[in-house]
């Protein structure tokens, strides 16, 4: 933290910068240094000269630092808040005035919405503003929500119907601006500028309007048909703030309409507008743009008509000298000229005004969007104050200095802990109701090869798998209950600090939360991290958070071996994969992926009650995933590993030779030298194989190579009995405490399944997936064998 | 070989023929990209494709 170079003289002043405030004070921005990208997403995100922001709290290991700003919590560095200048003299602000100059109108043409047979409406706002309930709301989908930036990380599709008219539904990533400072930015413009929807559908959170109508006011420089929904009015309505509707329409020049996505009130009015909006543009309109002031708009004239084919959002971001505008113009005959005309007019603008281009401009549309407010929205005069809001003594507790980190390890323990408890009841019926069907089923049918089938391939793989679902279901509930609650974006807070001393970012923590349930979206979730390097440590380290198909493996042999403290067992897994991770990350910023400097801003989003509704429903969808795997590829892959197991057969062998000279022994056998020395026999060498394709495919092949090694009596029916009671040959148990863990280490670390592999290769490309594959394979059987040999000693 | 035997011995072979040429599709379109998202969550996925 800077001390005394944060206070610098500058003359008669004393500049002062934000990283030095104390908590609890408040202050105004007066400018943020440097340049590039990070200043741009900081002046974006609010810090505009004038703008009051308030020292929160710092985070318990000191770093980051929370701030209030314009309405939200944000979180900053202290190396990043350094480059904030800021006042707490009122007098440096009175020559400034809320710069609403009102709306230019401009003359679109006529278009026809169904150019390509398809109605096509973008949702697009900030993160966490409720873009995919409304989605979910409209066209009856069930997309995962939370409480946290970073859960739509791709666009979704989706229908709705409106009037007889089936219309598309696209809910793409949330993003504070337009300017491409992360890749989900980047695909939203992207998205917008290749596909021209017919009509933008722009959500803001009616309770922090001044920083979500930045957005809008990029927007609406698209000249696409747009509608404001207006989210969480019943938050606004009972913060006793009065918004008039209709005058705020008027002053922005676009429809607005309330909504509140979660409960599905007003969402049909939404739509409704929507459609207007979209047949209203069949005729020629006046689209309505921010007025930027006399000087401005001449030269977004005269640069416009210099390249007639590009929108003013564009015309006005290559003034800005944004690269990615820019290269629009490649091709263009008079490409150069217009490069040439735009660096004039920058330099204009800058000696007019006095300051650097993306300065001017955020402020010109940061103060439209203050001056349309001042005459708008009536704040109340008893507004709950930040300590007075709900949630806040709660957020005191749960970041605390001393008790955030032990409170976090607290209730994950508790949430594996009543994973185990809660679900063994409901485990046990389906283990009793799946041993009754293969007996039922063995005494119906003639013994025979299509018996054997169904019994030990199809009833012991899938039904393996199938106990664990009431576990997967209670484990999910809890994750969905914290998600939505805002205690997940806390926890990106509280540990980013240790994140960054390991060479990874505080956002990573999202897409490893994510990664607890499937590595696949968490390997997509990275995209919220602006940073290539942060990324690609990020997606190389995520296979090492345990996902939900390992979770029937452990508990599987958790519950078989470790009879007391099974909870703290099963979070040691977990918390070994978590420290992995966190060594292959320095690993990974010491040799081939140096540690640079990478820049953490955040929003905490408020706290909110999860619903009891919001988390069924997701429980309910991860269910249903579980089960739809268990009837395709966990139903196939069990029917062939039964395959391999059955065949060839010779008359006369015993069953134990016979599974031994099987395609699946062979194949055990000759990998068995590899896998002996951590403790495993070739079954269990053959069951990791399998998991190539599905994790859970491991504890299904077990179920298919122990079911029929025993005699089946109701108490050794399941496979847990089957495993405790394995001998070798010679008489020895396969399986001991020991060995259980070992097996669990290795199926911890090692290789993730297919469908991750492909994620790693298209997010991060084939060498890095090829490097995943071999790394941590290679870090699997290192720990697994360390664990052995040194456990066997004691 | 008795004539249910031998049936019985079509019906499981045809079944972990089709269970086989299932996993092979299933693997060649994940790696492809086509298919879902390859999250798992089914034919009704909502993820669309990034166009890389």
């Amino acid at each position: 933290m800077n001390t005394d170079l944060s206070n610098k003289n500058n003359g008669n002043n004393v500049t002062r910068l934000l990283d030095n405030e104390p908590v609890g004070m408040t202050v105004q921005v007066v400018r943020v240094l440097g340049d590039g990208a990070f200043r741009q997403r900081l002046l974006e995100m609010g810090f505009v000269r004038g703008a009051r922001v308030t020292v929160v709290k710092n985070a318990p290991l000191q770093d980051p630092v929370e701030y209030m700003i314009m309405g939200s919590h944000i979180s900053l560095r202290h190396s990043e808040a350094s480059q904030v200048e800021v006042t707490d003299n009122d007098a440096e602000f009175c020559d400034m005035e809320d710069a609403y100059r009102g709306v230019v109108e401009t003359e679109m043409p006529a278009i026809d919405p169904m150019a390509d047979n398809v109605l096509r409406v973008v949702l697009v706002g900030n993160p966490n503003c409720g873009k995919t309930s409304l989605f979910n709301n409209a066209t009856g989908a069930r997309e995962k929500v939370g409480n946290y930036g970073g859960v739509t990380v791709d666009s979704k599709e989706g229908w709705f119907v409106v009037d007889g008219r089936r219309v598309q539904l696209v809910d793409l990533p949330g993003t504070y601006s337009l300017t491409e400072y992360s890749p989900e930015e980047m695909y939203v413009r992207t998205y917008i500028s290749e596909n021209h929807p017919d009509a933008i559908l722009n959500i803001v959170d009616a309770g922090n309007l001044e920083r979500n109508l930045y957005l809008t006011t990029q927007l609406m420089d698209m000249n696409i048909p747009m509608v404001v929904a207006l989210n969480m009015w019943d938050e606004l309505e009972k913060s006793g703030d009065k918004l008039d509707i209709e005058m705020m329409g008027r002053l922005l020049g676009a429809r607005m309409v309330p909504l509140t996505a979660y409960n599905g009130h007003g969402v049909k009015e939404v739509l409704q507008a929507t459609m207007d909006a979209i047949d209203e543009s069949e005729q020629e309109t006046l689209h309505h743009n921010v007025n930027y002031g006399t000087l401005i708009e001449d030269y977004l004239k005269s640069l416009g008509a210099m390249c007639p084919n590009l929108d003013r959002y564009t015309v006005l971001k290559i003034i800005e000298n944004d690269q990615h505008a820019i290269e629009r113009l490649n091709g263009q005959a008079n490409a150069e000229e217009v490069k040439k005309a735009a660096a004039e007019i920058r330099q204009h603008i800058e000696r007019d005004y006095n300051d650097d281009i993306v300065s001017i401009i955020t402020d010109l549309k940061y103060g439209f969007v203050r001056g349309a407010l001042a005459e708008a929205l009536t704040p109340n005069p008893d507004r709950a104050t930040n300590e007075t809001k709900p949630g806040y003594s709660l957020d005191k507790l749960l970041t605390n200095r001393w008790l955030a980190l032990p409170i976090l390890l607290v209730l994950m323990w508790l949430m594996f802990e009543a994973t185990f408890t809660l679900g063994a009841y409901p485990q046990d019926w389906i283990e009793s109701g799946i041993s009754w069907l293969g007996e039922w089923i063995g005494k119906a049918l003639p013994a025979g090869i299509l018996r054997d089938l169904i019994v030990d391939g199809i009833i012991g793989g899938v039904g393996g798998v199938l106990v664990f679902l009431p576990q997967i279901l209670i484990l999910f509930f809890f994750i969905s209950l914290l998600e939505d609650s805002g205690y997940m974006a806390r926890a990106a807070f509280i540990v980013d600090r240790i994140m960054h001393r390991v060479g990874l970012h505080g956002k990573s923590f999202i897409p490893y939360l994510i990664g607890f349930g499937c590595g696949v979206p968490a390997i997509m979730a990275t995209r919220t991290l602006e940073n290539r390097r942060d990324r690609i440590v990020t997606i190389l380290t995520v296979p090492f958070m345990s996902c939900s198909a390992r979770l029937p493996a452990y508990l599987l042999l958790v519950a078989a071996f470790f009879t007391a403290n099974q909870g703290l067992v099963l979070m040691s897994i977990y918390l070994i994969g978590i420290i992995v991770a966190a060594i292959t990350a320095i690993i990974l910023s010491k040799t081939i992926l140096k540690h640079d400097k990478t820049q953490f801003v955040m929003e905490l989003p408020p706290y909110r009650k999860p619903t009891a509704r919001n988390a069924t429903i997701h429980m309910w969808s991860k269910g249903k995933q579980y089960l739809q795997k268990m009837a395709t590829i966990i139903l196939a892959a069990s029917i062939i590993v039964w395959a391999l197991g059955y065949f060839p057969r010779h008359e006369g062998q015993t069953p134990q030779e016979q599974i031994e000279q099987s395609y699946m022994g062979r194949m055990g056998k000759a990998i068995e030298p590899v896998v002996a020395p951590l403790g495993f026999n070739w079954q269990m060498g053959v069951s990791v194989l399998t998991g190539a394709a599905a994790k859970e495919i491991v504890v299904s092949t077990m179920g298919v190579l122990y079911t029929g090694e025993s005699d089946a009596t109701e108490e050794s029916a399941s496979l847990k009995n089957k495993l405790q009671n394995a001998v070798t040959p010679e008489g020895e148990h396969v399986f001991d405490p020991i060995v259980a863990y070992s097996f669990m280490l290795f199926i911890l670390l090692y290789f993730p399944c297919i469908a991750a592999l492909v994620a790693i290769k298209r997010e991060a490309g084939t060498k890095w997936m090829i490097f995943e594959i071999f790394y941590t394979t290679g870090v699997a059987w290192l720990v697994s064998f360390i664990f052995y040999q040194v456990a066997r000693v004691f | 070989m008795t004539t249910s035997t031998l049936i019985q011995t079509i019906v499981v072979l045809g079944i972990v023929a089709i269970a086989l040429v299932y996993v092979l599709r299933r693997i060649i379109k994940t790696t492809r990209g086509q298919g879902d998202c390859g999250c798992g969550c089914g034919k009704n996925c909502q993820h669309k494709k990034k166009n890389d």
